[in-house]
């Protein structure tokens, strides 16, 4: 076994290799840009090398700087992790070449399945169910006609080179696959310099299914069962989960047979995952293999009880397999979400910044797991990918992983940047997901306008009722402990009081009881009793000895309440307040459609319009720096400008107006 | 009897209309509430005492004796807020305007009277058209009465003003004598001279939103201290504010007891400076992580945001916050910040509330708009707040204390207490940058030993070691463990006994 193992990657992924080295008694060194100085796998490893600037580029994808930092620390073998160089042929060449072995595949295999016309034929000849298609390479727009109008519209027109969506277009009839051949094939010469371009049948209602594969050097190689990933956004897997809730026996069976047969005809070794697409007849057919650690393993992990990293590091150091197929138990189910820095309610734009508050709930063997690079206090940068953590559950049943899934969520404190954690939030009550019922078009589908706070709604608005009330109450107790009052004339809280949510006044009746508060609320008794103190940002207790968790945040007299994707401000007052509160004008919000709002903070570094001049849809309006990278604001309609309300050089706050619109 | 005992009830229900219910309803379609719901909502259910609802105003000209209104456009007494006593003037728009009488000032002049002989804070809420026109100089009188009593009142008992409608002419001065002016948005205006006459005499046009609204106030001018979006929350909010203050100069700030653990460690404050010196950070996140239940309770947020200022508790008691904020010009003193945070500093110390500083400033910020404004005068006051300062003061300095900035900031020479630095502080006369191009001025043509040079700058002298070397620095501090370090100082520092050499009155560089 190796004594010191290096890992070419960063965040989550490097951490959770790092764990696994150290369980195995096996040192570790990891590598790191200069924005990662602070970062939490540098922390953890037992050694560390700088290898370059920020940007990836500059650092995490440089094999020579990689290659010497092996040679600096002795660590005889490389784990890559997912992204960077894991699929890179040339890397695995070069290592094998300095005498250092790489924790993956050899690089025979990932050359096989790295392109996806290679990789088709590949599957063809090992008996692999593919879509029916044509992957020779086509000339012209009218031979890409004549072709798909043989294989039978829909049709899909893919380039070779292509991934995550980008040089794909779906063509109904003749007319759209002229066009979508011409587009994909100049979009594939421009983003990936190579302009080949294929054609296949387009699978409706198509799902993700996965199967995750195992090989050692001895040509033995298993299949763990499936994956079904079809939560995606803009092709961006979202939840993940194992097994799929689509699959029968028997497909599972086929599945996994055909995805050991396609890696046993490139003497696949290590962990690797063969992709199928589904159609809605459970007809499968495979579309590539990616030769690596998936982010989304862990529910793999948790269904076998397999470390699939150990197996990776001991299949490199030459070790067999110790458990054959029939040894392979499934169980229960698992559920990944992805939380990524983003801001669901701006159509998930990266954020960037400052983790003021990062808390994720806590770990419980089998029960939840966390996999995450950063912690509280650390910066997300703009450098690399979104995604902070991986928040995953296992239960018994799928309906439980779910339940489960909610808690965890809702346990989840991110505070400082933004996160899809609302939107996860959404999609676990989301009917066609827990029914099973969905296809990789769900999120489209099911928010069209992108994800909004409306798209939220609780399904039991009484709890928030109820614990806004008990939280206001445990407020003025606080209030009534305070010294220096009017002996005899002390102050004594009411029980009685109005939820002021939405606009619609809630009575409420919150007395006190031992360990918290009954709150008789629409005459039902919800006894509340939680341990929570006052600037916590989690609340968590019983309701009527059922437990629940939702997050707090007291914002002058309101309190923002987040529970189950929900975010609610309510007020709670006595009635005499309310009924004056019902008295208080309703002050309409700014149309902020008629201002340019700073997206992210920064330093507004130039103002490039005018009062009074008109602008044109797409033109520049102004430039923030924000990261030491420029953004440029445009106009996304025509207008006028009426007023400057910031001046260049003057530092922006996030939604702070920059201008005015007539 | 009981015909007597009834005459009374029915005296008082209409004194309780004060202006009738036709004004009432007016003064609600403004989005205002009345005098007297104020008063319910800022005090404690049942608690407020009237006194003076009989009052009548004396004038017989200009057919003023057929309008007279028991209470006089005025409502006054005393209550508790949270159990603790209060003084209250609530002005009554709904009667004549709310306008200022004699007999009206005389109402105010009481509870003020009372307020300070029995040492308890007076809040007034202000909603008046203005002088009594119709009194002519009695009503003139009646204001320099109470401003007089303000300035009598002025660091004996706390004084709150909240501004709910016009406030207009001298008026404004009242107000403006007293600690605190907090304001509702776009029902109350402050300004000595309305729009019209700015019209005519310097032919601005101008709103009176725009001159002197609670967003100009709290955002251009510095003369408010809060806004808040309509009158439930600002009194609501007041009550809130209130529970931070001492009743008068003589007492201890309220005690609130809290089960926030002062040896609370934080380890996300380690990473909070940032790695580069340029880089900005929030000092608000460090705030709100060491005082009790993360509540900071800020004052002017919009006004000079390169400081900050306000309340906040630390194992129960009472702190006044004062901190650089490096977010907003890069932290640095200016005319503006200067002022805002000398009142502040002032107030603490009248007032026996310990001030914690937060220390990360370049310096006093350069340019002629500042020196004509005179930032050698203003910037003075906040080193004579400082100075003058004797209550418990403690320091921690996060990242730069630059030059005459540091001396400012509640440094050890101006009897700071306990003094904490940083790992990350540069306590230093200068940056490195500007310091080497002065000291090694002969050099300057040749930037690879001008570089070497600031190195050498900075390793000598940006740390917080030099000044612990003199004892200037008290202890280097982890920055997880600020908020023990802190409560452990205040604990010592509770019975601290300082005096400063009798004199009339010191003579702040106004």
């Amino acid at each position: 076994m190796f004594k010191k193992i290096l890992i070419a990657n960063r965040g989550e992924i490097a951490c959770r290799v790092i764990k696994t080295a150290r369980k195995m008694g096996i040192k570790t060194v990891a590598v790191f840009s200069e924005a990662d100085r602070d970062a939490m796998h540098v922390e953890m490893a037992d050694e560390a090398v700088c290898i370059g600037p920020p940007p990836s580029k500059e650092s995490y994808l440089m094999i020579d700087k990689i290659i010497a930092a092996c040679k600096e620390t002795g660590a005889e073998a490389v784990h890559p992790g997912y992204g960077f160089l894991s699929e890179n042929a040339g890397f695995c060449e070069r290592l094998e070449n300095a005498g250092i072995v790489f924790i993956g595949p050899k690089a025979h295999s990932i050359k096989a399945m790295g392109d996806k016309i290679a990789s088709k034929k590949l599957a063809m000849a090992a008996h692999v169910t593919t879509i029916p298609g044509y992957t020779d390479v086509i000339d012209t727009a009218e031979q890409a006609v004549e072709i798909a109008a043989g294989i039978g519209y829909p049709v899909m027109i893919k380039a070779s080179a292509g991934g995550g969506g980008k040089g794909l277009r779906v063509a109904f009839n003749d007319k759209e696959t002229f066009e979508g051949f011409t587009s994909c094939k100049n979009e594939a010469r421009n983003s990936f310099g190579d302009d080949r371009v294929f054609i296949e049948k387009y699978v409706e209602e198509p799902r993700h299914i996965e199967i995750q594969v195992l090989g050692d050097s001895r040509g033995n190689t298993l299949y763990l069962w499936e994956r079904e990933c079809s939560l995606q956004r803009r092709h961006q897997k979202v939840i993940e989960e194992a097994p799929s809730p689509f699959l029968d026996e028997a497909t599972r069976k086929a599945m996994g047979e055909q995805a050991v047969a396609l890696a046993k005809a490139v003497n696949y070794e290590s962990a690797g995952t063969v992709e199928f697409v589904v159609g809605k007849d459970r007809s499968f057919y495979f579309l590539e293999m990616n030769t690596r650690l998936q982010v989304e393993h862990p529910v793999t992990e948790l269904i076998t009880g397999l470390d699939l990293v150990e197996q990776m590091i001991r299949v490199a150091a030459g070790e067999k397999l110790t458990f054959t197929q029939s040894d392979l138990q499934l169980n229960g189910w698992a559920m990944e979400c992805r939380i990524n820095a983003e801001d669901p309610f701006r159509n998930f734009l990266p954020s960037i910044g400052r983790l003021v508050k990062f808390a994720p709930p806590a770990e419980v063997p089998g029960q939840v797991r966390v996999d995450t690079g950063v912690y509280e206090g650390g910066e997300i940068s703009m450098y690399y990918d979104s995604m902070i953590a991986k928040l995953i559950v296992h239960a018994a049943s799928r309906e439980q992983a779910i339940a489960r899934m909610r808690d965890a969520l809702n346990k989840f404190v991110i505070r400082g940047v933004s996160s899809n954690i609302a939107f996860q939030s959404a999609l676990m009550r989301n009917q066609r997901f827990v029914n099973g019922n969905f296809n990789t078009g769900l999120i489209a589908e099911e928010y069209p306008k992108g994800f909004n706070a409306e798209d939220v709604i609780h399904d039991d608005p009484a709890i928030l009722i109820v614990v806004g009330a008990a939280i206001h109450r445990r407020y003025l107790e606080r209030n009534a402990s305070i010294s220096g009052q009017l002996p005899g004339h002390e102050y004594v809280p009411g029980d009685d009081f109005v939820v002021l949510l939405g606009g619609v006044q809630h009575p409420v009746k919150a007395t006190p009881v031992s360990g918290g508060f009954k709150v008789a609320y629409a005459g039902e008794i919800h006894e509340i009793r939680s341990p929570w103190q006052f600037g916590q940002p989690l609340y968590e207790g019983t309701i009527n000895g059922e437990s629940f968790c939702m997050q707090v945040e007291r914002r002058g007299l309101r309190y923002r309440l987040f529970h189950c994707g929900t975010q609610v401000d309510l007020m709670v007052l006595t009635a005499q307040a309310a009924a004056l509160q019902a008295l208080m004008p309703h002050k309409a919000p700014p149309d902020l459609s008629k201002f340019l709002l700073s997206p992210m903070p920064g330093l507004l570094t130039q103002i490039a319009v005018a009062p009074g001049q008109e602008v044109k849809a797409g033109e520049i309006l102004a430039k923030i720096e924000a990261m030491k990278m420029e953004n440029v604001l445009k106009a996304e309609q025509d207008c006028v400008v009426d007023k400057l309300l910031a001046k260049p050089g003057e530092s922006l706050a996030v939604d702070q107006a920059i201008i005015e619109f007539r | 009897m009981y015909d007597i005992i009834h005459q009374l009830d029915d005296k008082r229900e209409k004194a309780r209309l004060g202006g009738g219910q036709k004004r009432i309803d007016a003064q609600h379609k403004k989005g205002k509430l009345t005098a007297r719901e104020r008063i319910e909502l800022l005090l404690d259910p049942g608690s407020f005492e009237e006194w003076d609802m009989f009052v009548e105003h004396r004038c017989t000209d200009f057919g003023m004796a057929e309008d007279k209104i028991p209470g006089d456009g005025v409502v006054i007494g005393y209550g508790t807020i949270n159990g603790r006593m209060v003084f209250v003037f609530s002005q009554d728009f709904t009667v004549l305007g709310g306008s200022l009488s004699e007999t009206h000032a005389e109402k105010i002049c009481k509870v003020m009277d009372h307020a300070i002989k029995v040492g308890v804070p007076v809040i007034g809420l202000n909603d008046s058209g203005g002088a009594r026109i119709q009194e002519g100089v009695a009503s003139l009188g009646g204001y320099a009465d109470v401003f007089q009593r303000n300035v009598l009142a002025s660091g004996v008992v706390p004084q709150i003003s909240l501004i709910m409608g016009p406030c207009a002419g001298g008026a404004v001065y009242s107000p403006a004598m007293t600690d605190f002016i907090f304001m509702v948005k776009d029902s109350s205006y402050m300004f000595v001279t309305g729009p019209e006459v700015v019209r005519t005499v310097t032919h601005e046009e101008v709103t009176a939103e725009e001159l002197g609204g609670a967003v100009t106030h709290n955002t251009k001018s510095g003369v408010a201290d809060l806004a808040f979006e309509n009158d439930v929350d600002a009194l609501l909010m007041l009550r809130r504010f209130f529970n931070y203050l001492p009743l008068n100069n003589r007492e201890k700030p309220p005690v609130r007891p809290t089960q926030d653990p002062a040896d609370r460690l934080d380890m996300s404050l380690d990473t909070l400076v940032p790695d580069s010196p340029n880089k900005a950070y929030d000092m608000k996140e460090l705030i709100i992580k060491i005082v009790d239940d993360c509540d900071f309770f800020e004052l002017q947020p919009d006004y000079a945001k390169n400081i900050l200022i306000g309340f906040a508790r630390i194992e129960g008691h009472t702190i006044g916050i004062v901190a650089n904020q490096p977010m907003v010009l890069a932290g640095c003193l200016d005319i503006k910040s200067s002022l805002k945070a000398a009142r502040f500093v002032r107030f603490c110390d009248a007032f026996n509330i310990p001030v914690i500083t937060f220390v990360d400033v370049p310096g006093f910020m350069p340019g002629t708009s500042q020196e004509y404004g005179g930032i050698i005068k203003h910037g003075s006051k906040l080193l004579y707040a400082y100075a003058e300062c004797t209550v418990p003061k403690v320091t921690v300095i996060t990242r730069k204390a630059y030059g005459g900035a540091y001396d400012v900031m509640s440094s050890k020479h101006l009897r700071g207490d306990v003094n904490f630095a940083w790992p990350s502080a540069e306590i230093a006369v200068m940056g490195p940058k500007g310091a080497v191009e002065i000291i090694f001025r002969e050099e300057k043509s040749d930037p690879a030993k001008l570089a070497d040079r600031e190195a050498e700058y900075k390793a000598k002298f940006a740390n917080p070691f030099v000044a612990g070397a003199r004892g200037f620095i008290d202890d280097v501090i982890q920055p997880r463990e600020t908020r023990k370090r802190i409560a452990r100082s205040l604990a010592m520092l509770k019975n601290k006994k300082l005096e400063n050499p009798w004199r009339k009155h010191g003579n702040i560089p106004l």
